[in-house]
């Protein structure tokens, strides 16, 4: 059995942003099969979650929401990723690959580096 | 932004109450259903495809409230929740809502109405535009003349001639105006009308006096610089509040008053707000161009055109960006170039003295503040006072509180157990005790305005119903704010006790179902907060008992004259156009004419009666000695001196000690005399006999102006300095004049315009105030009679701030106990319930009712017994403390203090033995039966 990771709150937050821009419009289910797929099954995201982020991301004017119809053809809730997501996303994503940089040359540190 | 964003869609959410848990639900579903599908899909029978899809969902009521969370705002929903919660709780049981805002009411409206006097006369600047800008000359405010070429400490008072070479040197100054330092009253009477003249307020200002303030008229026009120049019409400016008296009639604006009989056309009304520039109990209702100080030659003011005459204050309003300390330094300068011009006219004193002449610029936002010198130390304690209350209240409330977090207890611990968080619980009990005080604080509005209205009326009864004084009773702004911060203060002071002590319960406690617990929770707190109450009763009681004793020592203390059966009768013989020699003549049919009306024993006649508030100073040359140096010619070398006419001392009922009173004998032919007092003989005679001796004034420029004729007991005069002995005193002949030995001119005319009549009835016998206008009238009719009243009154009114600060404090003192008492009897009573039991037990086991009344009654003393203890050594504190800050007020009375303590403790006993005698008298089966 794999080990299984726990989402961290800002992260989720960013995928979503991620998934939405890469993939266009979906709904929940989509979101979270995605996340799924990409992370390949590493991040178990208790789904449920997600809906809670979206909430607050389309508070922010990051996604808005319409209604859709789904593959099965039921009424479903289709979230898009609006001009000012796309800007977060942007931000974010320069702050996070600057982060990860330097988290990065950390742990590559070796005692000669420094001497 | 984007928070911003997010919070506004919230706040909406919150106010349209919209919940999306509807739409949650239907992402759910269609989320679940998909998920199934797939799981289908992959070949798990549906039954087993719908189990795993709720698994990989999560818990879903988990979700829901997280989501829930996100769509409102949680926190300002519980606050409503809680306060609704709250309101509910407070109907349920209005006598202990009632009792605790009415508690809290007194509480906060004692503090308020205290600091609304408290703002008004200590922080409150005057009503002009930026006040921030204004400056006014010296650090300290000097009433209201000096003369001659130097200040003690510093410049504070300036001339006219002084003024001008200030005003028109200073750069700094966007305007820089003068006023009268005094607050004459002057006659008034409305042209063409047919009633007597009246004596108002008003005083003499420069031309630019209103531009400075830069205020404007509120009908009519205010006056300019062309309206302050010699040769000008007589023109002056009204108070609002005297155009009300007037109906507000517009006529009044251009028609013609006669000011101590003058003509002056009144060409506008200040606006209502407009106090003038000092804060006093009388402001003026008339304000004239300094200019016209030749037109009403007044006796009180000085003389405009005398260089060395100081009778004006100065206030400035700076330039924008100006820097006040170097305008203070360019006017020291522009002094010294004065005094230096005018070094020919100077004394050999002054000129010494010349050197260390300086002046200081303060901030003059609040205008001259004689009053706040005055009122300072007495706002602050009855503030001190007030605090001690609130204190006091928010113990007692406390005590409620705690009493009803007790009856809560089960309540409380269910909560606990069912999962309710501590800090939940304690917002709850808080938000409960801020709705209490908020409610407390809103009825003490009301409290606080009758309150303030109280203590206006009984400071200053003569104020005209308080329309004149410019502190308002109604709460301004910074009042109602200061009412508000007290109320949440005090709800913090009494809520946060308790409500930490609900969140102390034990949850098992609630599953038990005890509902009458043996858990000591709560009696320590209650109890200490019982001790604290009469500590600080005790402290108010014992300050409340100092100050009446020392009020009451002011007023009996030994004056020198007879109080009984005297009346004075102020009139102003310097309004009427008499030559100098016609006043003795005018006195003696006065008195004459007033010793005709039935019951009269005596009249007399001195230019000040005592403690009527003014008296000429100058400093004495002693014959066969030298000239006073610069050293001795200061304030503590300044012998007071008072004209009077014979028969003075047996009327005001002085005694002479040795040698003859002024008499008839003395003449403006004879020798000139003086009658010294005993304080006089003292400090120039020593043991030698000073009757037969010569003094003179330096000023007159002789050593021998005057022969000791007598000497006479001493007597208060000056209404200052009641801690100190008694000043040296002289009284000279009214009939005689003094002459300056260089010029042989009258040196001081002024000083026959005698004020004060005074009259002594015959024991039993009483005379009308119609009488004595009917006397003096058949004498002159045009003689203006100012008023008529007891000597009694014009001493008592002296100690009238004294007297309301005891009458205050004792109210508040009294409030204290009741208070105090309350907290007792609440708390003795509360233990009685929780013992029932016990004392059952007791009774059954042989305890007679007496002993069980005893045992109850013994504790409440105890801990009251503590709180004397906690207590004692802060009223020597607070004795020590108000012993530094007035006069006549010893810091350790025994008496006093011994009154507190028996207060007290009688007040305790009766609040005990109620809940005592309901022990006794409980019955020993049932009480078991409650177990």
């Amino acid at each position: 059995m794999k080990r299984k990771t726990d989402v961290p709150q800002g992260t989720l937050a960013l995928m979503i942003l991620k998934t939405l821009d890469v993939l266009g419009p979906l709904h929940g289910y989509g979101i979270a099969r995605r996340i799924e797929q990409i992370s390949r099954d590493v991040l178990a995201v208790n789904q449920g979650t997600l809906y809670p982020v979206l909430l607050k991301l389309e508070q922010e004017g990051s996604i808005v929401s319409e209604y859709g119809a789904s593959e099965n053809n039921r009424r479903a809730r289709f979230y898009r990723l609006t001009r000012d997501g796309r800007k977060q996303l942007q931000t974010e994503l320069r702050d996070w690959e600057q982060t990860a940089g330097i988290i990065g040359r950390f742990f590559e540190l070796k005692a000669k580096d420094l001497s | 932004m984007r928070d911003l964003r997010r919070f506004l869609k919230r706040f909406r959410n919150l106010v349209t109450r919209r919940r999306n848990d509807e739409r949650l639900q239907e992402e759910i579903e269609e989320h679940i259903a998909l998920q199934t599908a797939e799981n289908v899909k992959a070949g798990l029978p549906p039954a087993e495809a719908r189990r795993q899809a709720m698994l990989k969902f999560g818990a879903v009521e988990a979700i829901k409230e997280e989501y829930r969370d996100q769509t409102g705002l949680p926190l300002v929903e519980s606050l409503l929740y809680d306060t609704r919660y709250a309101l509910r709780r407070l109907r349920k049981s209005p006598s202990f809502t009632i009792t605790v805002v009415l508690t809290l009411a007194l509480g906060i409206g004692a503090t308020t109405s205290i600091f609304t006097l408290f703002y008004d006369v200590l922080l409150k600047s005057l009503t002009v535009a930026n006040p921030g800008e204004l400056y006014r000359l010296g650090k300290q405010a000097r009433c209201c003349y000096w003369g001659g070429y130097s200040q003690e400490n510093e410049y504070s008072l300036v001339s006219y001639d002084l003024y001008k070479h200030f005003r028109d040197h200073t750069q700094g100054f966007a305007e820089l105006a003068a006023f009268q330092a005094s607050d004459p009253l002057f006659g008034v009477q409305r042209s063409g009308g047919t009633e007597s003249a009246q004596s108002y307020p008003g005083e003499f200002v420069s031309g630019n006096y209103f531009a400075m303030f830069g205020i404007s008229a509120y009908a009519g026009r205010l006056l300019t610089s062309t309206d302050d120049q010699l040769g000008s019409p007589a023109v002056a400016v009204m108070s609002y509040r005297l155009w009300q008296q007037y109906g507000s009639d517009p006529s009044i604006v251009g028609s013609v008053f006669h000011i101590d009989n003058t003509p002056f056309t009144i060409v506008g009304i200040a606006p209502p707000s407009f106090f003038g520039d000092t804060l006093r109990s009388d402001p003026p209702d008339f304000f004239l161009p300094l200019n016209s100080e030749t037109l009403v030659p007044q006796a009180d003011a000085g003389d405009l055109n005398q260089a060395d005459q100081y009778w004006l204050d100065l206030i400035g309003r700076i330039k924008p960006g100006a820097e006040p300390t170097s305008i203070e330094a360019q006017m020291r300068v522009e002094l010294k170039q004065w005094l230096l011009s005018h070094q020919s006219e100077m004394s050999a004193n002054d000129r010494a003295k010349l050197p260390e002449q300086t002046l200081f610029l303060r901030p003059g936002g609040s205008g001259i503040t004689s009053m706040r010198a005055e009122y300072e130390h007495w706002l602050q304690i009855l503030m001190m006072v007030s605090a001690f209350v609130l204190l006091i209240v928010c113990a007692n409330v406390a005590n409620l509180m705690f009493v009803r977090g007790m009856q809560r207890r089960r309540e409380t611990s269910l909560s606990v157990a069912l999962g309710a968080h501590p800090s939940r619980l304690v917002r709850q009990a808080l938000t409960e005790s801020i709705l209490l005080s908020l409610a407390g604080g809103m009825t003490s509005l009301v409290i606080a305005f009758a309150g303030t209205h109280l203590i206006l009326f009984l400071a200053f009864p003569s104020a005209r119903g308080g329309a004149g004084l410019p502190i308002q009773a109604s709460p301004s702004m910074p009042v109602l704010s200061f009412a508000f911060c007290v109320s949440l203060v005090a709800a913090v002071a009494f809520g946060v006790a308790p409500a930490w002590m609900t969140t102390r319960v034990d949850p098992m406690e609630a599953l038990r179902g005890a509902s009458r617990s043996t858990a000591r929770t709560g009696a320590l707190p209650r109890k200490m907060l019982v001790v604290f109450q009469a500590a600080l009763s005790l402290v108010l009681l014992a300050a409340s008992g100092l100050l009446t004793a020392a009020v009451h020592r002011l007023e009996s203390q030994r004056f020198g004259f007879l109080q009984e059966q005297r009346t004075i009768v102020r009139i102003d013989p310097g309004l009427v156009d008499y030559q100098p020699n016609q006043f003795t003549i005018l006195y003696d049919r006065i008195r004459a004419s007033l010793s005709t009306i039935p019951g009269v024993a005596a009249a007399a006649i001195c230019q000040y009666s005592p403690l009527s508030g003014n008296n000429w100073s100058s400093s004495v040359w002693l014959d066969g000695r030298p000239a006073p140096g610069p050293d001795e010619d200061n304030v503590e070398n300044m012998v007071y001196w008072d004209r009077v006419t014979p028969g003075y001392f047996s009327a005001i009922g002085t005694q002479i000690i040795e040698g003859r009173s002024i008499s008839e004998e003395d003449t403006a032919t004879s020798q000139q005399v003086a009658v010294i007092n005993e304080a006089f003989a003292k400090k120039y005679f020593n043991k030698e006999n000073p009757i037969g001796q010569y003094f003179g004034r330096p000023e007159l420029g002789s050593s021998r102006n005057y022969k000791i004729v007598g000497v006479v007991q001493d007597a208060r005069y000056l209404d200052f300095d009641f801690d100190k002995p008694i000043v040296p005193f002289f009284f000279l002949a009214e009939a005689q004049h003094d002459v300056v030995a260089k010029t042989g001119a009258d040196s001081n005319p002024g000083s026959h315009h005698l004020h004060d009549i005074i009259l002594v009835a015959r024991p039993g016998a009483t005379v009308s105030a119609a009488e004595i206008r009917q006397a003096i009238s058949s004498v002159d009719p045009r003689l203006p009679i100012e008023s008529i009243g007891t000597l009694g009154e014009q001493v008592s009114n002296q100690f009238r701030q004294q007297r309301m600060i005891a009458k205050l404090s004792s109210f508040f003192g009294m409030l204290s106990l009741v208070l105090a008492s309350i907290g007792l009897y609440g708390v003795t009573s509360y233990n009685v319930g929780q013992r029932t039991a016990e004392i059952g037990v007791c009774l059954v086991l042989g305890a007679t009712p007496a002993q069980v009344a005893a045992l109850v009654v013994r504790r409440a003393l105890a801990l009251v017994a503590v709180g004397l203890a906690v207590g004692f050594p802060l009223v020597l504190a607070v004795g020590k403390f108000l012993g530094s800050q007035l006069y006549g007020l010893s810091p350790y009375d025994p008496a006093a203090t011994l009154l507190a303590i028996l207060t007290l403790s009688f007040s305790t006993l009766v609040a005990a033995f109620i809940p005592a005698l309901r022990a006794s008298r409980i019955s020993p089966s049932e009480a078991l039966r409650a177990e």
